[in-house]
């Protein structure tokens, strides 16, 4: 996966979200960190066709990123997106909300979605809560559906926003397991992430974001080990304290 | 906390006694004013009108209960256009038929504006010109306001993650509103809309005004021939419960269905 962000910029009101923010990599799986508030989620929103930039260009896998509804809407019928926390329609049970995309959107037929929703819940051990509704599932339950929903389609990147900031630490590994294993098999992924373990262990490439800009991005061994800016330093070292 | 909830068991059956009592009086009061000797026979009389009165409220309610959705699905379109003077236009609009009372409304609407002489010629030449189809319409207009603002308090209660979701996972605008936010809305404001259809049938009986013979017409009718308060009006009541008393128990109904369903 190549990424290509030439000073993107994304202004809400007064608040200045992305600051200018260039990177540019080739990566299977690239890791966003950083402090909340520093622009990770806008970032990802940008890279997930969600949301327009205010100036500065992005380019994914030779798509850019424009402003053209249709082409943004194609861009996100290709992947797959995680957020925090929602993200199952609540009046639909588990197995529905994977089937009423993968017909809507991606033309299946009904036999068809419900074979390919069967597989996913087995795949991230929900087959015995498919007929369940979100509020009826855990909150760890509850992600893993939503992620199986994501991959449902079998998206080019899959994009992760935070996906176990809302879980507690048993469900938070349950998560983190699964996308470990998405990520050995070669799915391609943007995750933004405040569990530090687990962003080294998984990543191709590491970018610092903090106040709308990248600090520093690399090899998560040389983001991790020796981090040049003096801001990564102070974060990392507050964020690794306890772990 | 069943247990903390409910009170002692005498406390339950002095309250139930006393209720019960309560209620034998107030039914006792209604029917002593009964004249027997007369009641029946007069009924009978007069059954006919009666029950065409009631079969009149029947097919003004269900019309106007279908005419009100569709008038309310084209407000809340309007008030969502992308065009500001359409959205300005409609809620006007909105706020304008639902701040006159609905005799006034009845009154304007069909003495004035549907009495225009080209609106009149153009609704007689299909069949549309009389009084029952003007209060179906009037009817239907001053409640689909209601329900016009019903709606757009639910589609607005639908938090941003939703929608955020439905577009991630590929929906256009339209399959956004269809698969996620107006089911979820439609669950939020069952109550509502089921208190409006039972206003709408109960507001039916003003149609009188116009000319419609409807139950509260022909009650009042029986009243005035016969003098029999109580025998005029208490079947009117009981007529309009009639109507009213299912469409609260169907809400109720669907509302335990989707009880799991509107967690968040």
């Amino acid at each position: 996966m190549k990424l290509h962000a030439d000073t993107l910029t994304r202004a809400y009101g007064a608040v200045q979200a992305l600051d200018g923010l260039s990177l540019q990599v080739d990566a299977r799986v690239l890791v966003l960190i950083g402090p909340s508030g520093g622009g990770k989620s806008t970032f990802l929103r940008l890279c997930g066709g969600l949301d327009l930039a205010t100036s500065g260009s992005l380019e994914i896998n030779g798509t850019a990123l424009g402003e053209d509804p249709a082409e943004l809407l194609a861009w996100r019928r290709r992947n797959g997106f995680l957020f925090q926390q929602f993200n199952l329609f609540p009046h639909l049970t588990a197995r529905r909300n994977i089937t009423l995309p993968l017909e809507k959107v991606h033309g299946r037929s009904p036999e068809e979605a419900e074979e390919v929703a069967r597989r996913c819940l087995e795949r991230f051990g929900l087959q015995a809560h498919g007929d369940k509704l979100p509020a009826q599932m855990s909150g760890g339950q509850q992600q893993r559906a939503g992620l199986a929903r994501a991959i449902a389609p079998g998206p080019e990147i899959l994009l992760l926003d935070e996906p176990t900031s809302a879980l507690d630490p048993e469900m938070t590994a349950e998560v983190l397991e699964l996308i470990q294993e998405l990520a050995a098999a070669g799915q391609h992924i943007i995750l933004s992430t405040h569990e530090m373990g687990f962003a080294r262990a998984v990543a191709d490439q590491v970018a610092v974001i903090a106040e709308g800009k990248i600090l520093e991005s690399g090899l998560p061994a040389a983001v991790f080990g020796q981090p040049r800016a003096a801001f990564t330093q102070r974060f990392l070292a507050k964020v690794m304290r306890f772990t | 906390m069943h247990a903390s909830r409910s009170g002692s068991l005498l406390a339950e059956l002095l309250a139930a006694l006393l209720l019960t009592a309560l209620t034998c009086a107030g039914v006792w009061m209604v029917l002593s004013e009964l004249e027997t000797a007369r009641s029946g026979a007069a009924l009978w009389k007069y059954r006919e009108s009666l029950w065409r009165g009631w079969g009149t409220t029947l097919v003004v309610s269900v019309g106007a209960l279908v005419g009100s959705c569709a008038v309310a699905g084209v407000l809340v379109a309007g008030q969502r256009s992308g065009l500001r003077s359409l959205r300005w236009f409609t809620q006007g609009l909105v706020e304008l038929v639902r701040g006159m009372p609905l005799l006034s409304l009845l009154l304007i609407g069909f003495y004035v504006v549907l009495n225009n002489r080209f609106l009149a010629e153009a609704l007689d030449r299909v069949n549309l010109g009389d009084k029952l189809f003007a209060g179906i319409l009037l009817l239907s207009i001053f409640t689909g306001a209601y329900l016009t603002e019903i709606l757009r308090g639910g589609l607005e209660s639908i938090p941003q993650a939703q929608l955020d979701s439905a577009r991630a996972v590929g929906f256009d605008r339209w399959q956004v509103m269809r698969y996620v936010v107006f089911p979820q809305a439609l669950r939020r404001v069952l109550p509502a809309l089921a208190g409006q259809f039972v206003s709408l049938v109960k507001d039916s009986s003003l149609l009188s005004v116009i000319g419609v013979n409807e139950f509260t017409y022909q009650a009042r009718a029986f009243y005035a021939a016969t003098y029999l308060g109580v025998e005029a009006f208490l079947p009117l009541a009981v007529g309009y419960l009639l109507l009213t008393l299912p469409i609260a128990g169907f809400s109720h109904w669907l509302e335990r269905r989707f009880a799991a369903a509107t967690a968040n």
